[in-house]
């Protein structure tokens, strides 16, 4: 569905320079696929993302969204309905007066014609428990409905990817838990693809594959189970594991014999239980 | 904190002034206003304001939002009175103070600039409190619409006015709090010379406009996400549609408007 | 009472339609060199709270306490308590508008009428204090340093004032896991050496809770938690449902318990959970 193809990128002016922020990246998301992005800062993790929906194109190699290239400039806008994007900053991102205008808003810009657009809004907004907040305005929504509304906005235009760059970096734990669910949630019952950025590992536990990138380049990348029990490498860049791995780490070394591709917290209570009554 | 900012003073309703179209209202109000500086009786004066307030009570806006726009006028309109009253000569004389008379046009148009100042309040307020502000921004760019062909790009310009209006309640609070942060330490924006205190609002100028602009690069990312383009097409959720009680309501108007001069009032 | 509160209450634009009584008659007193959390979900009024404890909000009614004395209005008042409590804001580095690290740092000791040598060995001191080397850092623009540092740079700004009292919202917010246990354990050691009163608003509970001694937990405006950390922590349930969540460590252990293992549930982190799982292993082969 999407597919970079040896793609590489340079910030404007520093391509003698500097290191490039990203190079070599070869990689495939599949259609429903949940991917979390890792690494520590400036790995390059949104740089890629935004070279998914084409708000930069690639300096090597080429981005290819459902068979269309993001370089192709007539398709622009096509590429960006297919993949959408949710920013980390809640208010930076909502730019109409009201809630029902803002996820109106990427429908305007494709020219629909306004009774579609009313019905798309309505639908979307009862889909994500936005209905009774249509007429607010953005600055008296807490944290977490602010980011339910961009996410709201980037529905409507019916996409197939919904990318994030760490969208509840900004939120309590309550809107975390929201923005987590309600997107968990889209992925399974509607089959949307979803590339999440985030600094969280227990935000990446439940993905189907994680990627780990560091300088650029794409370091590691499998099922959760495997990458974060890989915790040399993960510390090695200055990254936490979840923190039932870890502790299954160090327990390990005092001799607990835990299975090796743990994740879970309750999957580590179990085992530590079932030790216990073996013993 | 911001909650008390509802910016335009709108306020929800469904009342038939509230749904009239924006740009109906817009120019239905120019014509209040010509109609309000034509008439020349008391009939036709108190009549004027006799329909603001019928109207009044038809949007079911509570009417003391209505008394709080007169205050600022409240001044204004004081001043004129002593002014018409007491040094505007002709017609019969009502009173001697000393040298100060009171004369019978004097009187007629004080009454007149308040019967007036209150109108003008009443019906401004008639527009500004049933019509949200970016409604009446989107009826004001329609008008200016021609000017595109002179290179004004418009649909930008109401642009770049709806997302103002959007970001005034979010910019007011975080200058709220910058402030705060900058008084917990130490900073003193109220003594000291002129120059003292502009300069003590660099703490504060600073700031806003470094978020301000940071703001405005993730608010353009964000938006081209979502497929917004300069110079493409755009259509609206909201259409301005005129309805014929749209038409009506104009036509009332003009009809006021026209009875008005022809009866001579 | 060394500071603290006795019913205060706060209402934001009180008589109008849109009056939100963000506080509801809070009391609480802070013993001196404690280090107390303050918890509770968005919108609880923590901010509304702290922002009281160095004068820049008013009660509507009820009283703030600093050091024995009500605070009161007066600005010589404030001002000089302004130099005793500290309160750091979040994000604190977008506050910034100087040329220099320097002039940052020293922004607020010149504001309470210092003169320029006794600011200069503040801003050193507090630059030093927070960890960040005072000669190569000093002339640099602010803007041009990195994350962590701006973070580091902007609690100097407010150390340079020698507070007794450090309130801090949200400290870590925006800062990965390497630089929030950099700026919990700097927190951790003003305390315990200098002596420091430490108050932090914050959420994210992991690197944190271990070092309270005691939580105040908001909601609604309503103070319904104040005690010593062991005791609020054990509440779980309830601060589940008030949106909160504790230290995953926490998390696996009251699982554990749950299960019948007999483990303690009042440890915060990752070695504590370590120790205590090994000390009941050790148990069970004795």
């Amino acid at each position: 569905m999407i597919e970079a193809r040896n793609l590489a990128y340079y910030y404007p002016g520093e391509e003698e320079t500097s290191l490039p922020a990203l190079s070599g990246i070869n990689l495939a998301v599949r259609r429903g696929e949940y991917l979390a992005l890792l690494g520590p800062n400036g790995s390059g993790k949104t740089t890629l993302l935004k070279l998914f929906n084409a708000l930069l194109t690639p300096s090597e190699g080429e981005v290819w969204v459902k068979g269309i290239s993001t370089v192709d400039e007539d398709k622009i806008t096509e590429v960006r309905r297919y993949c959408g994007m949710i920013f980390q900053n809640p208010d930076n991102q909502l730019v109409a007066t009201t809630v029902e205008e803002d996820i109106a808003f990427g429908l305007e810009n494709l020219a629909l014609p306004s009774a579609e657009i009313k019905e798309k809004v309505i639908d979307v907004a009862s889909l994500l428990g936005l209905d009774h907040l249509l007429q607010q305005p953005p600055h008296l929504l807490s944290g977490g409905e602010k980011q339910r509304v961009a996410i709201a906005g980037v529905l409507a235009m019916q996409p197939h990817c919904i990318l994030m760059d760490e969208p509840t970096a900004m939120l309590d734990p309550a809107g975390r838990r929201d923005v987590i669910e309600t997107v968990g949630r889209l992925n399974r019952e509607q089959d949307l693809a979803v590339i999440h950025v985030t600094h969280f590992p227990e935000e990446a536990v439940f993905a189907d594959r994680v990627i780990i990138l560091n300088q650029g380049s794409l370091v590691t990348q499998g099922p959760p189970e495997i990458v974060f029990n890989d915790l040399k490498l993960l510390h090695s860049l200055g990254l936490q594991g979840p923190a039932a791995v870890e502790l299954a780490a160090l327990l390990r070394k005092d001799g607990f014999d835990l299975p090796s591709q743990l994740i879970h917290c309750r999957e580590l209570v179990n085992s530590l239980c079932s030790l216990e009554r073996k013993s | 904190m911001s909650r008390s900012i509802t910016l335009g003073q709108y306020f929800p309703g469904q009342s038939m002034i509230h749904c009239l179209n924006p740009r109906m209202k817009l120019l239905s109000l120019l014509l209040v206003l010509v109609l309000l500086f034509s008439l020349q009786t008391y009939l036709g004066l108190a009549t004027l304001l006799l329909i603001a307030i019928f109207l009044i009570v038809t949007t079911r806006v509570p009417m003391r939002y209505f008394l709080r726009g007169l205050r600022p006028v409240l001044y204004i309109a004081i001043f004129a009175l002593v002014i018409y009253f007491f040094f505007t000569s002709g017609g019969v004389v009502l009173l001697r103070i000393g040298f100060i008379t009171v004369e019978s046009e004097g009187v007629r148009e004080g009454i007149f600039i308040i019967l007036r100042l209150i109108s003008l309040v009443f019906f401004s307020l008639l527009l500004t409190l049933t019509t949200t502000p970016l409604s009446l921004t989107h009826g004001l760019g329609y008008f200016l619409r021609p000017l595109r062909y002179i290179g004004l790009p418009t649909e930008e310009v109401a642009m770049i006015m709806a997302i103002a209006l959007r970001f005034i309640p979010t910019l007011m609070e975080e200058s709220q709090r910058l402030m705060r942060a900058q008084l917990s330490r130490g900073a003193d924006f109220e003594t000291g010379s002129i120059f003292k205190r502009a300069k003590s609002l660099i703490p504060l100028i600073v700031p806003l406009f470094v978020s301000a602009f940071r703001r405005a690069d993730e608010l353009a990312l964000a938006m081209e996400a979502r497929g917004y383009r300069i110079g493409a097409t755009r259509t609206r959720i909201h259409e301005d549609l005129i309805a014929p009680r749209d038409w009506a309501a104009l036509g009332m108007v003009l009809g006021l408007l026209v009875a008005s001069l022809v009866l001579g009032l | 009472m060394f500071i603290g509160t006795e019913k205060l209450t706060h209402t934001y634009m009180p008589g109008t339609p849109f009056a939100n009584e963000a506080l509801k008659e809070v009391t609480f007193d802070v013993k001196q060199g404690e280090f107390v959390l303050v918890i509770g979900p968005s919108g609880s009024g923590k901010s509304t709270l702290i922002q009281h404890l160095n004068g820049i909000l008013k009660p509507s009614s009820g009283k703030v306490y600093f050091d024995g004395n009500a605070i009161g209005s007066d600005k010589g008042e404030l001002f000089k308590l302004r130099r005793r409590v500290g309160l750091v804001f979040q994000m604190p580095e977008e506050h910034f508008f100087s040329e220099t690290v320097y002039d940052e740092v020293a922004f607020a000791p010149r504001n309470l009428g210092f003169d320029e040598s006794e600011v200069q060995i503040r801003v050193t001191s507090a630059l030093e204090e927070v960890g960040l080397n005072a000669e190569t850092l000093a002339e640099r623009h602010p803007f041009q340093i990195s994350a962590g540092q701006k973070r580091l740079v902007a609690l100097a700004s407010v150390l340079s004032l020698n507070p007794e009292v450090l309130i801090l919202d949200e400290p870590t917010a925006g800062l990965d896991s390497s630089g929030r246990r950099n700026l919990f354990s700097l927190l951790t050691r003003l305390n315990r050496s200098k002596g420091l009163t430490v108050l932090i608003c914050t959420h994210h509970l992991d690197e944190v809770a271990a070092l309270a001694d005691s939580v105040l937990v908001l909601h609604h405006g309503r103070l319904i938690f104040n005690g010593l950390a062991g005791e609020i922590f054990s509440r779980r349930e309830q601060l589940y449902e008030l949106g909160l969540g504790l230290p995953a460590v926490t998390e696996i252990l009251f699982g554990l318990s749950e299960k019948g293992m007999k483990v303690r549930t009042d440890i915060y982190t990752l070695e504590g959970a370590r120790l205590e799982i090994n000390k009941v292993k050790r148990r069970h082969e004795k």
